[in-house]
């Protein structure tokens, strides 16, 4: 059942899930299209996030109600598949300060982290928290770690972070309290190109030790 | 031109900001009291979107070289005048100085400030950091074209001042419930109503942390979900964070309730130190004070 709350009186959250699941994404990205075709009237735009898409409106056109009741004829009826967006590799340096901490709290060597983390498929599941910032997973449990007690307050662009069974790429400066275990000098965001963001939600990327 | 003899504490280029660039990870900007904004612009006759100086705290001082009416709103700018159009001559220079009461100061020049379009819009974004003109806060020395973005004759009388929020503390600023209430005690609303919270020193464009002397509202983490500007994020060790025009697109601390648009210019001109107290409303209520609002700038003063 999918659950439709009030975002402040200018957006609905749609939620259809509470966990980091392929298929979840795969519904909220076919719902986001099924928005899309059917343009109800007073939606400005969307935002997906791993299990849950947030709606923008017009006030002056809509209101929560009336969007909300487009959005519920659709539970049901949309088609949603698995999402298989391109693979793309993602050159790394497993440099980051936290690495050794990373290292300690799992009970790996720095070597045995990079293993783990690096090599296998990640689904793109949302663009958000700053500028090109890229949320992947799912991280193996055995690099489940928490967030940072405190959060740095400058993060470099580039910064490859993990945070429970999050990974996520940081697209620009930014404050962070993901754990740093490397870098890539791929540029997430480029305001001047379109889009704005290199990656999108149902993308796949793998990261590959930079030799 | 417009030269900036001397910058201020933290001044930028602003506008409405870039709405609908969310799912990239932009928020969407603007003034953060789009109010004052929408209303500096009114008085110098510009159209809405033209793009105009925030001051925060300290303002800059201004030297143009052409004739120009200029309108100053918002926090009060202790040498300057106010909530009307003024011509200032050639060379002849404006300092806003210090702002108080209320944090934010607007200057708006007939024919808008033009700098290049970034991504839609001309605002300053912290996070990139883009736009602005310049990708940073205005430094002394920097140059600014005024445009020509001129909608209507300047304005001949004051702006009312029954037509203006507050500009000082203790602030009541009403918020809907949602998006993520069922992650707390099916009391915690009430709790929050009943908090005269604190503003702290943290505070920004991307949000103000707010302290609840006597609240602890007991929360889960949450799987990622996107955020809007006026989400009341409750942190792990119970104080908030108000999230604002220059808000993160997404977050992992659920948010109890969320500013109406019609008050959040109240939180652009909050101050450390200042108490904040949230009253619940619903939607019905929001749109009526969203209406509220907007009658007042369909006034020609």
């Amino acid at each position: 059942m999918w659950q439709v709350t009030l975002a402040g009186d200018r957006a609905l959250l749609i939620t259809l899930g509470t966990s980091i699941d392929p298929a979840l994404l795969g519904q909220v990205l076919a719902l986001e299209r099924a928005l899309q075709d059917r343009r109800p009237s007073g939606l400005l735009g969307t935002m997906p996030a791993y299990a849950s898409l947030l709606c923008h409106y017009d006030a002056d056109v809509t209101d929560a109600a009336r969007l909300g009741a487009a959005v519920r004829q659709l539970e049901g009826t949309v088609e949603a598949a698995i999402p298989s967006g391109p693979s793309v590799d993602i050159p790394t340096r497993y440099d980051g300060p936290d690495l050794p901490e990373v290292a300690l709290k799992t009970d790996l060597t720095p070597a045995g982290v990079i293993e783990q983390h690096a090599h296998r498929e990640y689904l793109v599941y949302c663009v958000g928290f700053a500028p090109g910032f890229t949320y992947c997973g799912a991280l193996p449990d055995r690099l489940a770690v928490p967030r940072l007690a405190s959060p740095r307050l400058r993060v470099p662009a580039g910064s490859i972070g993990i945070a429970g069974r999050q990974t996520g790429i940081y697209g620009v400066e930014s404050p962070g309290g993901w754990n740093l275990i490397g870098r890539t000098d791929l540029h997430l965001f480029d305001p001047a190109a379109d889009p704005p963001a290199r990656f999108k939600p149902g993308d796949r990327l793998r990261f590959v030790p930079a030799s | 031109m417009i030269e900036i003899v001397d910058a201020g504490r933290w001044t930028t280029i602003q506008d409405r900001g870039r709405p609908g660039l969310e799912r990239f990870g932009v928020p969407s900007g603007g003034a953060a009291d789009w109010f004052a904004a929408r209303v500096a612009n009114e008085l110098v006759g510009n159209r809405p979107d033209a793009a105009l100086i925030e001051c925060t705290a300290s303002g800059p001082t201004l030297r143009l070289d052409i004739d120009r009416v200029v309108a100053v709103t918002g926090g009060r700018a202790v040498s300057a005048v106010d909530w009307q159009a003024v011509r200032v001559a050639r060379a002849s220079s404006l300092a806003i100085g210090t702002i108080g009461p209320g944090l934010r100061t607007y200057v708006a020049i007939r024919g808008g400030i033009d700098v290049q379009v970034v991504l839609g819009g001309r605002s300053f974004c912290q996070l990139g950091p883009f736009g602005g003109g310049f990708g940073r806060p205005l430094a002394a020395g920097d140059r600014l074209r005024i445009g020509e973005m001129v909608g209507h004759e300047p304005a001949t009388a004051p702006w009312p001042p029954l037509h203006r929020l507050p500009q000082r503390g203790p602030w009541e600023v009403r918020a809907i419930a949602g998006p993520q209430t069922d992650a707390f005690a099916g009391d915690a609303l009430e709790r929050l109503s009943a908090t005269a919270c604190r503003v702290t020193p943290a505070i920004d464009r991307m949000g103000l942390r707010l302290d609840t002397p006597g609240l602890r509202l007991q929360s889960e983490e949450i799987l990622t979900v996107p955020m809007t500007a006026g989400a009341i994020q409750v942190t792990p060790s119970g104080g908030f964070i108000v999230l604002h025009v220059d808000h993160q697109t997404s977050g992992g601390y659920p948010a109890i309730a969320t500013v109406i648009s019609a008050d959040l210019p109240l939180l652009a001109q909050a101050r450390p130190g200042d108490t904040v107290r949230f009253r619940i409303v619903d939607s019905t209520d929001a749109a009526r004070a969203w209406r509220r609002i907007s009658g007042w700038l369909e006034i020609d003063p």
